[in-house]
């Protein structure tokens, strides 16, 4: 996050409610979508539910983004990509992770090539259950998200950096080799 | 060119297929390997050009595969199947890109999904299972709910993430 511009006049504490306050507020979400719950993402974005209104807007590039969405089943070549674009997005960074699948399995529970619990692989702040969830508890798991971020609950960036190790040594259990 | 027509004049051995729901006939044929190619230049000769698919089948039983080349003509609306049996412990064939160019992705996806060796093909790279290091997993010996159970169930859950 940005360091305090004026540290004589506002205290440090005030200052990082400040910031959280303001990026909960403008939450952008990188266009990154895995498995069928994308599907539910259309009337999320549009005039039915609008979530503009919250300030998250979709953003093509993950250095620009805020929010990664993890929309259904990951199968071992898309957790490469996922952990490419998580890795490129900047620091505060949050993951929603989407429908069944990426809690427990879901319908690919006994897949070879789906990966079965997406938290052992990067860190998530915020699963939204269902298969597939409807638009509404879609907005309710970004309100939660959002209320998370105000309290200073939503730490995944920081677990990422603090367990990068084990994060990076699970991840290479079902890679073979990363540079493909 | 009606299907039945070819098959008489190339005199094989067909068998038509009652499919519910789908008035336009099928025609399942088993032939030769060694004749294969002459029978699929024929059928693309005569109004048979649109290849389909090909897909594969492990019959462990009988120790084979069998590989099947679907053909389709707009002009007759028929439907031919043409089968083929190659050995399992040694499962190779050539490959017939060269008739129709989209075989070669269907090739590549068999080697990888059934270890189908196709000679003449050299683009037989990894095309889904990128990081894969067992046996080709659509065969029916391979037992996906144990590999899964212990290649993803062994992976530990960090600490300091949520509870197990």
């Amino acid at each position: 996050m940005n360091e305090n511009p004026l540290p004589s006049i506002i205290p440090e504490k005030d200052w990082k409610k400040i910031q959280r306050m303001l990026s909960k507020r403008s939450l952008w979400m990188i266009h990154f979508c895995t498995g069928c719950g994308a599907m539910e993402m259309p009337p999320t974005m549009t005039s039915r539910y609008d979530m503009e209104r919250f300030g998250i807007i979709p953003m093509a590039t993950p250095r620009q983004a805020d929010l990664l969405l993890v929309t259904g089943y990951v199968a071992v070549k898309t957790l490469k990509r996922i952990v490419r674009v998580y890795e490129q997005m900047q620091d505060p960074k949050y993951v929603i992770s989407f429908g069944s699948c990426p809690i427990n399995g879901g319908l690919y529970w006994d897949s070879y090539n789906t990966i079965k619990r997406l938290d052992k692989y990067i860190p998530v702040d915020i699963y939204i259950a269902g298969c597939m969830p409807r638009p509404e508890a879609i907005m309710d798991g970004f309100l939660k998200l959002m209320k998370d971020i105000d309290e200073g609950r939503a730490d995944g960036w920081l677990r990422y950096r603090k367990y990068y190790d084990k994060y990076k040594a699970n991840q290479m259990r079902v890679f073979r080799r990363w540079d493909e | 060119m009606k299907a039945e027509e070819l098959f008489k004049e190339l005199n094989v051995e067909y068998e038509m297929m009652k499919v519910k729901g789908n008035r336009d006939p099928r025609y399942r044929v088993k032939v030769n390997a060694d004749k294969l190619e002459d029978i699929i230049v024929k059928f693309k000769e005569n109004g048979f050009r649109h290849f389909v698919a090909l897909s594969c089948v492990d019959w462990i039983k009988d120790g084979k595969f069998e590989l099947i080349y679907h053909l389709f003509s707009y002009e007759t609306l028929e439907d031919v199947f043409l089968s083929i049996y190659i050995p399992r412990d040694e499962p190779k064939y050539r490959s017939l890109r060269h008739l129709f160019p989209q075989i070669e992705t269907y090739e590549r996806e068999i080697h990888e999904m059934f270890g189908v060796d196709f000679e003449g093909n050299d683009r037989l790279i990894p095309l889904i299972l990128e990081d894969w290091n067992d046996m080709p997993p659509m065969r029916k010996d391979f037992d996906t709910e144990k590999y899964a159970k212990e290649k993803y169930g062994s992976i530990p859950p960090v600490e300091g993430g949520d509870e197990e």
